[in-house]
């Protein structure tokens, strides 16, 4: 891997120990994590572990309630989307800002028109933006016969690539992708999770945010998990095995725990209530108890 | 079922073409299904501000109608949805296009309406006025008019009600904006004044009943020394008429109105209203009708270059009974 | 969808026939009300040829309708296609026009200085209207129905108030007489206006930064804010716009008609949206355009007019305008279709 330096070692974009509150709700305590230049910092968590909020605070929605957010450890505080985005912090939604009805250069080029000519006759370059979408799709591994087809008209994991590709282009340091395979089929994932990878090559920090470990090990540097608005950790890829990332994401110290309980239970009844029950019980424990290893 | 879709958009397309088709042909031969003279192949369009749906237009379309039969002429009829003087004067530039032997046309805004009528004058097209414009006719190159002259109209008005006593009235005006219908009232308060009296002109909207009635009321409340209302047209003496009822004033405040309708003809004859003003506007429709075939084929017009007049003609209570029957007809 | 190292275009892709041209028409949005321009205009000239509406006079009165139509329908386009509806531009020209009469035969302004002070109003007024939905975020359906009333209401109420009457005639207008309603014949300046202003209309829609905006507006505000483009702005912009198109029309109509009354344009927001629907905007935003709105405001002046010229009864006018507009949707739609399936 051989990304530019940077700094140093120094991560592109860093949050210490940030929480953030909606009224009595603690969406987040006390989370830290960054990314560095080519690196994949994969973001995980169940259903509402606290990912989109985590998501706007780093695109600059929202700001963070304590804690700090660092650029090149800086510290910064983004009034606006437009901010983070001034400072090359890209974010691909899952909606993705595209327009299914406008063409792939239109669209590729929005709120960044090249121009030629200048005054009342500056015009928006067309041929330009047409040549370039596609070279720059090309680079990212899609020949796009025509890019003056509507966007509609690409197939999930097409489309996602081309706002991968528009915000690598215009400069990003670091991608944060939300969810991108969430909706997608399993071929389709993978395409996507190959444009994550040569994003990395590119020397960009990735954040890819997904609730699904099997597309996150592959791909990932390191890992962060999230329950219930608070981390679990940073873990990197030497640390972890697959099967403990998947354990960890289900939820398996709870199961296990919930596994013993049942099994107490089980013998305080048994001493008092017909074996059958009893049986059933610890049967029901035991299975738990298999599913928090793992097997 | 993929054949039956493709032919969805291609069979409703064709159905719309037919219906429209239809309606065409179906109009032109109602305007020549006619028990009466033999065609003469003489075309005669007719453009008034006032929709055939307002009952007091319905009666000058009837004469234009039967002018049609009795003379064999074809006629059309056209009208802007709204009070709108643009869309009139297209109307007007539209059926001179078509190239008419004659243009009846009502004059309700000479500035609007000028224009189009020159043109029409330049292209040759002889062309009657009725109804309104009876001031300007004459500098716009029309031949002659046909209707009542409205100051004098309502001075007429204004002596009948002064003589009955009225001394402070309400004169309710349902399209403001007619030159005509501001000169109804004009005419009416002089001839008020002159009586000793005052005149308040209350200003209502013709297409909503319910909130002229209301504002009549209102206007009533605000001032209980009102002996007396007048109104333009049924489109105000209706909401008047009801007015005055719910509020129990019939005897106290007397009721008198322009132009005829079924409700006012019946008040006038049970006494709850003192009389109306008729101006005859099936002579407005009839009688143009008649002018303009003859000046096509014998070069005749009347007038003298000065108008025709079809009113005012009173109907009051002695008369009502012979008037309702006749306006069962669509004829008064 | 494998890397390649072949330069883009140079492999032959077997799922992909030649574009030519033929194909880049279909995909436009204007293609069906091209056709349904085409297909009343044949109607028309079938069962009215002889009546008059093939000649001189016959075209020049509906291509003066559809102008006026038009002037105001292309700015609508534009608005409509970044998402958003102007339905007070009726009582702009009503409020524009009694202005412009009230400032020259009330209060003896010069009758250039009355027209540059109705522009200003109105510019003033569009972008009230702007700010107004940007701000609250209401649908802008709902705050232009407001001001639909209250602009027609004060017009009214004022025009009242001063002279007491409702319509103001009799003004010189013999200097801008030309300019603005000028005639080549039997065809109105008018015409020269409309056409101008959709020439401008398209080119800033197709090849400039703000026709970019005007359509990432309309397809995805909050997204479009999101990586850039000035939505706001370009917003309360094109609201000020439609009102400078009803304040231009007002000026035309005051020209021809030497007279202002405070009901002129009522329902023209309502025409206006027809046309603009007939010429292939969709209503909910992101894509059209303004030369759609050209055809469709052509497409209304014919039927608008041919129907007189025909000779059918009034009584049946509103039914017949309402069926061939619905024909010419149909048109536009199935075209559409037609042209969605050949490119898949």
């Amino acid at each position: 891997m051989t990304a530019p330096a940077t700094n140093g070692d120094l991560p592109l974009l860093e949050v210490d120990g940030i929480s953030k509150y909606f009224g009595t709700v603690i969406a987040l305590q006390d989370i830290s994590m960054g990314v560095r230049a080519g690196e994949v910092m994969c973001v995980l968590g169940d259903n509402g572990a606290g990912k989109s909020t985590l998501i706007k605070i780093l695109s600059g929605v929202h700001q963070p309630d304590e804690g700090h957010y660092l650029i090149e450890g800086e510290k910064v505080r983004f009034a606006s989307p437009r901010d983070a985005l001034a400072r090359g912090i890209a974010t691909v939604y899952q909606d993705l800002a595209m327009i299914p009805l406008l063409s792939i250069w239109r669209n590729f080029f929005l709120g960044s028109e090249p121009t030629k000519g200048w005054g009342p006759l500056k015009r928006f370059d067309v041929g330009f933006a047409q040549q370039t979408s596609r070279d720059e799709l090309w680079k990212m591994g899609i020949d796009v016969r025509d890019t003056a087809q509507p966007v509609g008209t690409l197939s999930g994991g097409e489309r996602q690539s081309v706002a991968i590709a528009r915000a690598v282009y215009f400069g990003a340091k670091v991608l944060i992708l939300d969810e991108p395979t969430s909706a997608l089929g399993v071929k389709q994932a993978g395409v996507v999770l190959r444009y994550i990878v040569q994003a990395r090559a590119r020397g960009l920090g990735v954040i890819f945010i997904t609730h699904n470990p099997h597309h996150a090990y592959p791909v990932g540097d390191r890992f962060t998990l999230l329950n219930r608005g608070r981390s679990y950790g940073t873990f990197a890829k030497v640390e972890l095995s697959r099967e403990e990332l998947v354990q960890m994401m289900a939820g398996g110290r709870e199961l296990e725990e919930l596994s013993h309980e049942l099994d107490e239970f089980a013998q305080a009844d048994a001493d008092g209530a017909s074996g059958a029950e009893a049986e059933a019980l610890q049967r029901a424990a035991q299975e738990l108890g298999d599913e928090a290893k793992g097997s | 079922m993929p054949a039956r879709k493709r032919l969805f958009w291609p069979a409703m397309i064709i159905a719309l073409v037919m219906v429209v088709a239809a309606g065409c042909g179906s109009s032109k031969k109602s305007t020549s299904s006619s028990s009466g003279a033999k065609k003469t192949g003489i075309r005669i369009a007719v453009v008034t501000h006032g929709q055939a749906s307002d009952p007091f237009w319905s009666v000058v379309k009837n004469g234009v109608d039967q002018a049609a039969k009795d003379t064999g002429a074809t006629v059309t009829y056209q009208a802007p949805g709204t009070f709108d003087m643009v869309a009139m004067s297209r109307l007007i530039d539209a059926a001179v296009a078509s190239k008419p032997d004659g243009l009846v046309v009502s004059i309700p805004d000479a500035n609007a309406l000028g224009p189009s009528i020159k043109k029409a004058v330049a292209a040759g097209i002889p062309v009657v006025s009725i109804n309104s414009g009876s001031d300007v006719f004459q500098s716009l190159g029309v031949l002659t008019h046909v209707g009542q002259t409205e100051f004098e109209a309502g001075l007429g008005g204004g002596e009948r009600m002064g003589a009955a006593g009225v001394r402070n009235a309400l004169c309710v005006n349902q399209e403001v904006g007619n030159a005509a219908l501001d000169l109804r009232c004009k005419g009416f308060t002089q001839s008020i004044q002159k009586a000793g009296g005052k005149v308040k002109v209350l200003s209502v909207n013709l297409a909503n009943p319910t909130d002229t009635k209301q504002r009549i009321t209102n206007a009533i409340r605000a001032d209980s020394s009102i002996d007396g209302v007048f109104t333009l047209g049924p489109t105000g003496a209706s909401p008047a008429l009801s007015a005055l009822q719910a509020a129990n004033l019939l005897s106290k405040i007397k009721l008198a109105t322009f132009d005829l309708s079924p409700d006012v003809l019946q008040a006038i004859s049970d006494g709850k209203m003192l009389f109306a003003i008729d101006q005859q506007q099936y002579l407005q429709g009839y009688l143009p009708i008649v002018f303009l075939s003859l000046y096509k084929q014998f070069g005749l017009m009347p007038g003298g270059g000065n108008a025709i007049l079809t009113g005012p003609a009173f109907v009051t209570k002695d008369n009502a009974a012979q008037v309702i029957d006749l306006s069962k007809k669509g004829i008064r | 969808m494998a890397v390649t190292d072949v330069a883009p275009g140079m492999r032959a892709d077997e799922r992909m026939r030649r574009a030519g041209l033929l194909r880049r028409l279909l995909n436009r949005p204007e293609l069906g009300a091209a056709g349904g321009v085409v297909i009343v205009w044949v109607i028309f000239a079938v069962i009215a040829g002889d009546r008059g509406f093939l000649g001189t006079s016959g075209t020049a009165s509906y291509l003066e309708v559809a102008s006026e139509l038009g002037i105001l329908a292309v700015p609508v386009s534009l608005l409509m296609i970044a998402g958003e509806f102007d339905l007070s531009i009726g009582s702009i020209v009503g409020a524009s026009g009694m202005a412009i009469a009230l400032l020259d035969v009330q209060y003896h302004w010069p009758l250039w200085a009355a027209i540059l002070a109705a522009v200003a109003f109105s510019l003033l007024i569009g972008f009230l209207n702007g700010l107004v939905v940007v701000k609250t975020r209401l649908p802008s359906f709902i705050v232009t129905l407001a001001s639909l009333f209250i602009f027609r209401g004060v017009t009214i109420a004022v025009t009242r108030r001063i002279t007491g009457r409702t319509e103001l005639g009799g003004i010189d207008i013999s200097s801008v007489r030309v300019l603005f309603a000028g005639h080549v014949d039997a065809y109105s300046a008018s015409i020269l206006w409309w056409l101008g202003i959709a020439v401008l209309a398209t080119w800033v829609l197709l090849r400039t930064r703000v026709g970019n905006w005007i359509f990432g507006s309309g397809g995805a505000a909050e997204a479009a804010r999101n990586i850039g483009v000035p939505v706001n702005r370009v917003k309360i912009g094109l609201f000020m716009t439609t009102a400078f198109a009803g304040c231009l029309l007002a000026i035309i109509d005051l020209v021809k008609f030497a007279s202002a009354d405070v009901l002129r344009g009522t329902q023209l927001e309502f025409q206006a949206i027809i046309a603009v629907v007939i010429g292939g905007t969709l209503l909910t935003g992101g894509y059209g355009s303004a030369v759609g709105a050209v055809f469709g405001a052509l497409i209304f002046g014919m039927v608008q007019q041919g129907i007189v010229i025909t000779g059918v009864d009034a009584d049946w006018f509103q039914v017949f305008l309402g069926g061939m507009l619905i024909l010419a949707v149909l048109v536009n739609s199935y075209i559409r279709r037609k042209a969605a399936e050949a490119r898949r």
